[in-house]
Formats: C-alpha cells, sequence, structure tokens
C-alpha cells in the first residue's frame, strides 16, 4: 500500500462511525422505524459510495481479500460504546454470534455463487 | 437461546447485505448503492436491532450487524483465495482499525461537547431566570 492509500482508507474509516453514531440513534428516536429506514439510505448509501462505489474510493483494498467498510462500522460503534460506558467483557457473547453467524454466511454465500 | 438468535441476526445481515448487494450496483453503477442501502441495511436494521433478533445485555458494548457482514466476506475471500487474501489484507485492514477507533472516539467527543453546551446554555437561562424574579421581587 502507498502511503497515499493509507491515508485515504484511515479517512474512509474515520467517517463512517461518525455519521452512524451521530445520526442513526437520533433520527429513530425522531421518526420511529422509518428513521432507521432514512438513515440507512442516506448514511449507508452516501458512504457506500465513496469508501466503495466511485472510481477513485477512498477504501483501498491492499490484496485479494475484501475489508469492507462494515469493519469500520462495527468497531467505530463499539468503540465509542466502550468509551460511554459500555461493558466489554458483557459483550464476548455478541461477538461469538457474530463471528459464527459471519462465518456460516461466508459459507453459504458461496454456495450461492 | 439468546446466542443462537444472535447468531441466526447476523447471519441473515450478512447474508442479505452481501449476497444482493451486486445486483443493485451491477445494474444502476455506483448510485445503485442508494437502492441497496435502503432496502438491504434498512431491512437488515429492522429485524436486528430495531425488532431486537440481536439482543444485548444490560450495560453492554454493543456489536454492530456490520460485524457479521464483514466476517462473511472475509470467510469468502478466504474460502475461494486460500489463507493469502487473509494476509495481505492486513494493511488495509490495520487502516481501518485505525481510522475506526479514531472515528468512534471523535464521534462521542462532539456528542459530549454538545451535552455540555446545552447543559451550560439551559443553566445560563436559568440563572437569568432566577436574576428575574429577584427583579420582580424586589
Amino acid at each position: 500500500m502507498s502511503g497515499q492509500a493509507i491515508i485515504t482508507t484511515i479517512l474512509g474509516a474515520f467517517l463512517f462511525p461518525i455519521f452512524l453514531r451521530l445520526f442513526w440513534g437520533r433520527l429513530v428516536n425522531k421518526f420511529g422505524a422509518i428513521g432507521g429506514f432514512l438513515a440507512a439510505l442516506v448514511i449507508v448509501g452516501t458512504i457506500w459510495i465513496i469508501n466503495h462505489g466511485m472510481e477513485n474510493h477512498l477504501i483501498q483494498q491492499s490484496g485479494s481479500g475484501w475489508i469492507d467498510m462494515a469493519w469500520a462500522a462495527a468497531i467505530g460503534v463499539f468503540t465509542a460504546s466502550v468509551v460511554t460506558g459500555g461493558k466489554i467483557k458483557k459483550s464476548f457473547s455478541n461477538i461469538g454470534a457474530a463471528v459464527v453467524g459471519g462465518v456460516i454466511g461466508g459459507i453459504v454465500l458461496i454456495f450461492m455463487l | 437461546m439468546k446466542f443462537f438468535k444472535s447468531t441466526l441476526g447476523y447471519f441473515l445481515a450478512s447474508i442479505i447485505i452481501n449476497g444482493f448487494w451486486g445486483i443493485f450496483t451491477n445494474k444502476f453503477g455506483p448510485f445503485g448503492g442508494y437502492i441497496a442501502a435502503l432496502c438491504l441495511t434498512g431491512s437488515a436494521w429492522y429485524i436486528n436491532h430495531y425488532l431486537g433478533l440481536i439482543k444485548h445485555d444490560e450495560d453492554s458494548a454493543f456489536i454492530d450487524m456490520g460485524l457479521g457482514v464483514a466476517i462473511c466476506l472475509v470467510t469468502k475471500g478466504y474460502i475461494l483465495n486460500g489463507i493469502n487474501s487473509i494476509i495481505s489484507s492486513i494493511p488495509t485492514f490495520i487502516c481501518i482499525v485505525v481510522g475506526a477507533i479514531l472515528g468512534g472516539y471523535v464521534s462521542v467527543l462532539i456528542e459530549r461537547n454538545i451535552v455540555e453546551k446545552k447543559k451550560r446554555e439551559e443553566s445560563s437561562k436559568e440563572e437569568n431566570f432566577e436574576m428575574l424574579d429577584l427583579k420582580i421581587i424586589d
């Protein structure tokens, strides 16, 4: 990875959790479930185009594997909730569930090809 | 039971989002991402976090359904391209971890700043109110 790619990748991962944390919960509090769909359209749609969709996208892949911006969402929101007083130990069962569910999902996706 | 429900939630999110995102973006180009985000991310979020298929303990740190989505794609790459795909992607992963931790922390700082500002404004209002009251009483 070149220096430029490192900076743009960090920037792309930096933007996503900020928008998620500052928009999503507030929109849901204001409009209910519709606010969640609105947040999905505005935040995920826009940031996906910036990070993966457009020609000079921010998150550059260094290898043949695909590192999605969902990593940034998960890690960023996790960090924010830890800073505001979430207990890391209590989230272990959810991390385990995410790993198991994700691995099964990956295997099933191969079947869908 | 709770573990299986959460696992099902992360599994569903990874299948819905990763399996069908390409349909929209192949057909409509990058701006198909908006349709995909509304239909796929929106519905997956609704099932998992709004209806509550993924359950969190009280005061537990929040694990977004994005973790399932991300791990799903890494697993897919591992099955298709072998261990080399994971090793060669580590630099991108490290950059994303750094950026995401910074982003999460900065968002909390912004929130705190806004809350403190509101508190300060409210308290100054209350002080003014008290002063007004005193004037009226005087």
